[in-house]
């Protein structure tokens, strides 16, 4: 095989560099692609994780409770007891600080103690700068920061100003901690229970055991509190994985699809390779190689098209993901490594398995082109009469495969994922294009023999040898359904999230406190403030809100709790369908629809919540709302309930309604002002309108789906190159055909005419294939995948302007394309094709 | 004295510094058959698409029918192939996605003048008689060049270009095949100019000339 390869593979692939070139590139940008979103997570998740450890240190596990934290007399009994080496005791929380300029800068304050926790994490020892006083880790008012909150808030900063419960607070900056991760800032325990208010409470106590001790025994013998429980010391990289496992999986199946499309440029170059040598296989054939040996050739020549592919994608890869790393950090856009800085970091089973991936993809782009070697006849083809690309699949295949795609988008998620949804779309595009050939052929059926020369030419060899055609159309197909699917996704999306807004942002100005639900316990509104906004003239009406943080799964991240007056629920809710009338006497409350599939909380069924002091309070779930900003599962009851369950008076958010003309500036000014007389620090108040907001957020959607669009636009640009090379080849391959045109008195006008309408018509018919395909993938994305990910749902919504506008690219990009071809092709040489020793 | 159907006037053709061959004169009566004989390479080919206007000249001129086919545009020559020239080919060059009978047609099809009885008599005339709705795949070569031929000649042309049309045959075949060639080409009155490295051919035809660099050798 190395001798044929040698003899007969390398002057084919050398004689037509440009389209070797196109299939290794082709190859080498799909594994390029997948590879660099592989690492870009990988590496993410790795820092993710160690600067989870670094700040967990070499503990057995942590002792947990709620997030307003346990009774710190826990630890005296945990400390001493049978089993316990080590005890540290812990206090965290997510906080905001002020840089030089005043901006706002996310910041984890983690208090500890200096002593005990050097045994436990070392990374969170306290190094003070030189010069400092002895003792200096254990003054309360000093805070020691990590090397991305020193790079966050400025280096050379001495002072970090932090927002806390009691409004801001300065500490000195007195050295550093070599934690890595988001910026964080380690205090004293005593000074991080002052400043984050939780005097008399610890948020965590990390444990390591005595060696021999026995893990389940030595909790057992500990008898914690009902709302405390003992954690596993890799839970929360656990959970940052499970919550970004379904983004991730997205991102990478994305990435795969790019790969799909090289291999199938792969597929057209080979398969448009095996027509043109159709002579040659066949005078191999009658000189003695096998039918077998004819198809390990051509996979052969995949094979290596695809390992040089896969060399180079897997270096590009590498320089891709370093560069996306030190611009983007970990985050490709879905917000869940923000604030990490990881380093590149190369696995070899990735690096295998991609590297595999791409001469998979290459050997299956080569395996029909592979086959029609394997059935060449080469009586046929020595006569220059055969079709060399074989007999194309009967429709039945593609009808087949289309059901089955149909039938698996009903599967339910497997392992939380969508992974018959993604086999569902693969069915329907490998079957969608299965059908081109017998498609055409239906549609010809009907047509009778032109009448014209130029006509008949045309529509009798779509008549008769549609294989051929079928290759670029599919390239048409395949390229411009994916496409079409994404536009349709990213659009419904969009518009959802739009309309959604709208719902959810009915007021004129909202006020909050700057912190997300993490932070809600710590950074409170004065309760009088909604009150006292009334009273301001322009201010129409003013409704507070709660929003407190639902552990209900430690597998999972907490849920939200927002308490807000509803009013009239279908009216103020994005409901996703009809209500059940609640029993009387029952509390109702509505969840989000994450909620209502992470945690079964169907209408009519009956929510158990945590309250913060430790209490459990049953609601009545009457519908599901629709919410795109929480995908861990939200809860709405009505403030006046919460007050009533829990006796929390503490709001976080402002909703304000205006009266027409109000001077926004001078409420905001007012506001602030009564803030301060009630003790709060005004100037912590964060105010924003509508439109802003929906500014904000729709900018962190177009964010999240920067990754999307780009490898969209690879996946169209292969397609495309895809369709120009199939084109070309076809064209070039019917020299001889020109040839004898030229001889019988075409024109080259008519010829170019013939060729040009022949591009124009199956690019068209592919275009509209590609279209219904394509919508019908979309309607997979939007209607399972989205749903079976991210657990939310979105109608559907088809821009036909950009619809049409791709079509109408497709189109005239391969009738350019063949026009182009064709022009090179019928010259001289088409003249001299005609004779057979030239 | 009838016009000449081919006059070749002091023709010469070259490929860059490289004289192909120079000096060539060359007349076809109505009617004749000429084979040109030579070496593989000397140019024979190249002759034949100098004479249809298929590649341009250094020097000479080449009339067909009283018609400098090198002083007219492509269109004009296109036309000109169109109604005046038939094809032979060694290959046969018969399109695989057309019947039998469009292949033979389709020459009167291009004249926008199609004419199935005229396709009919042309195929019984090849003894293919029946074959029009036949695909090219299940012919075998003879046949094939049958085809070939009867297209060639559908669309009564002045002149036909043969180039090498028994290449691809055994010698029987190849022997009823020139000799169907030379009964078609004298029914229709045709001047047939045949290139030919076998003696066996040229010696079917009314006259051989052979073709070298210097010019023709009578």
């Amino acid at each position: 095989m190395l001798a044929l390869l040698r003899q007969l593979s390398w002057p084919e692939l050398r004689h037509h560099p440009w389209r070797t070139a196109a299939a290794l590139v082709a190859v080498m940008l799909g594994v390029a692609l997948a590879y660099s979103v592989h690492l870009i997570n990988a590496s993410a998740l790795a820092e993710f994780g160690a600067a989870v450890r670094a700040v967990n240190g070499d503990a057995d596990f942590s002792i947990v409770g709620p997030r307003a934290g346990f009774d710190e007399t826990l630890y005296a009994r945990v400390a001493t007891a049978t089993g316990v080496a080590v005890a540290s005791p812990i206090v965290e929380a997510d906080s905001v600080a002020f840089d030089a300029s005043g901006e706002r800068v996310p910041l984890r304050i983690v208090g500890s103690d200096a002593i005990v926790v050097a045994r436990l994490a070392p990374a969170l020892v306290p190094r003070p700068n030189a010069g400092s006083e002895r003792f200096v880790s254990l003054d309360p008012g000093v805070v020691f920061l990590n090397a991305s909150a020193e790079k966050r808030l400025g280096g050379g900063a001495t002072t970090l100003s932090l927002q806390t419960a009691s409004g801001r607070r300065d500490f000195r900056i007195a050295g550093s901690v070599a934690a890595g991760g988001p910026a964080l800032a380690v205090v004293d325990i005593a000074g991080a229970q002052v400043a984050l208010d939780f005097v008399g409470r610890l948020s965590r106590i990390d444990v390591r055991l005595a060696p021999g001790a026995d893990r389940a025994m030595t909790i057992a013998a500990l008898n914690l509190p009902p709302d405390v429980r003992a954690a596993a010391a890799d839970e929360a990289s656990e959970r940052m994985s499970n919550i970004s496992r379904a983004y991730r999986v997205n991102l990478t199946v994305l990435a795969l699809v790019a790969m799909f499309t090289g291999a199938f440029l792969v597929f057209s170059i080979l398969a448009l390779s095996v027509a043109q040598r159709q002579q040659q296989l066949a005078l191999l054939a009658v000189l003695g190689l096998s039918a077998g040996q004819r198809l390990r050739l051509i996979l052969a020549e995949s094979a290596l098209v695809g390992a040089l592919g896969s060399a180079l994608g897997l270096a590009l890869g590498g320089g891709l993901a370093a560069v996306a790393l030190r611009l983007l950090g970990g985050d490709l856009g879905g917000g869940y490594f923000a604030g990490v800085a990881p380093q590149l970091h190369v696995d070899a089973l990735g690096t295998f398995v991609y590297g595999a991936l791409g001469i998979v993809a290459a050997l299956a782009g080569g395996w029909l082109p592979a086959r029609a070697a394997q059935r060449i006849a080469p009586a046929q083809a020595l006569k220059g009469l055969g079709l060399a690309l074989g007999r194309h699949s009967p429709l039945a295949f593609g009808v087949l495969l289309l059901l089955a795609g149909a039938g698996l988008a009903f599967v339910p998620p497997i392992a939380g994922l969508p992974l018959a949804a993604y086999a569902s779309v693969a069915c329907l595009l490998i079957g969608g294009i299965a059908c081109v050939p017998g498609g055409v052929g239906l549609a010809l059926a009907g047509v009778r023999e032109p009448r014209r020369a130029v006509p008949l030419l045309a529509v009798e060899r779509a008549r008769h040898e549609r294989a051929g055609a079928t290759i670029a159309v599919a390239g048409v197909v395949a390229s411009l359904a994916l496409a079409i699917a994404l536009t349709v996704m990213v659009a419904s999306f969009r518009d959802a999230v739009t309309r959604w807004l709208d719902v959810v942002l009915p007021a004129d100005l909202y006020a909050r406190t700057t912190l997300g639900p993490g932070g809600g316990d710590i950074a409170t509104l004065p309760a009088r403030l909604p009150l006292q906004a009334t009273a301001i003239a322009g201010v129409v009406r003013a409704e507070a809100q709660r929003v407190v943080a639902l552990p209900l799964d430690p597998a999972r991240p907490a849920a939200a709790l927002i308490a807000r007056t509803i009013g009239d629920p279908a009216a103020n809710l994005p409901l996703t369908g009809s209500l059940v009338a609640a029993p009387v006497g029952a509390t109702p409350a509505y969840v989000s629809e994450a909620m209502a599939a992470l945690y079964g909380a169907a209408p009519g069924t009956t929510l158990s919540l945590p309250l913060p002091d430790g209490r459990r309070a049953d609601v009545f779930v009457r519908g599901v709302w629709r919410d795109y900003a929480r995908q861990y599962g939200a809860v709405v009851i009505d403030r006046a309930d919460w007050r009533r369950l829990s006796g929390d008076e503490r709001i976080n958010d402002l909703a304000l309604w205006l009266a027409p003309g109000a001077s926004t500036a001078a409420i905001e000014t007012e506001l602030r002002r009564l803030a301060t007389a009630s003790g709060y620090d005004g100037s912590l108040l964060e105010f924003a309108a509508p439109r802003a907001i929906r500014a904000t957020s729709l900018r962190i959607f177009d964010r999240s789906f920067a990754v999307t669009y780009w490898l969209q636009a690879v996946a169209i640009a292969i397609g495309l190159f895809g369709i120009a090379a199939s084109f070309s080849a076809q064209v070039l391959a019917r020299r001889k055909e020109f040839g004898l045109l030229v001889h019988l008195g075409l024109t080259r006008r008519q010829i170019l005419a013939v060729v040009a309408v022949e591009g124009a018509l199956w690019t068209a018919v592919g275009a509209a294939l590609g279209l219904a395909l394509g919508i019908a993938v979309s309607v997979v994305l939007v209607k399972v995948v989205n749903p079976q990910s991210f657990h939310w749902t979105m109608e559907l919504l088809l821009p036909w302007q950009r619809l049409g506008a791709l079509c109408a690219a497709v189109v005239a990009a391969g009738t350019m394309t063949a026009f182009l071809a064709a022009r090179r092709a019928v010259g001289r040489q088409s003249v001299l094709a005609v004779k057979e020793d030239w | 004295m009838a016009e000449a159907v081919l006059e070749v006037a002091r023709l010469a053709k070259r490929y860059g510094a490289s004289t192909v061959f120079a000096g060539v004169d060359l007349v076809l009566a109505p009617g004749e058959f000429v084979a040109v004989v030579g070496e593989s390479g000397v140019g024979k080919s190249t002759l034949l698409n100098c004479v249809a206007g298929l590649d341009t000249i250094d020097a000479g001129s080449v009339h067909v029918a009283g018609s400098d086919i090198h002083a007219m545009a492509e269109p004009a020559q296109a036309l000109f192939r169109r109604q005046r020239l038939g094809f032979v080919f060694q290959a046969f060059h018969v399109l695989p996605h057309l019947s039998v009978g469009a292949n033979v047609g389709l020459p009167l099809l291009l004249q926008h003048a199609p004419d199935p009885a005229r396709v009919a008599a042309m195929l019984a005339a090849v003894g293919l008689a029946g074959f029009e709705a036949r695909l090219p795949q299940t012919l075998s070569g003879g046949q094939l060049q049958r085809v070939a031929i009867a297209r060639a000649l559908v669309h009564r042309p002045t002149l036909i270009l043969a180039d090498e049309p028994t290449g691809n045959l055994d010698p029987d075949s190849a022997d009823r095949v020139l000799a169907l060639l030379a009964a078609q080409v004298r029914e229709h009155g045709a001047a047939c100019l045949l290139a030919t490295h076998s003696r066996a051919a040229a010696a079917r035809a009314d006259r051989a000339v052979t073709l070298t660099p210097a010019g023709i050798v009578s």
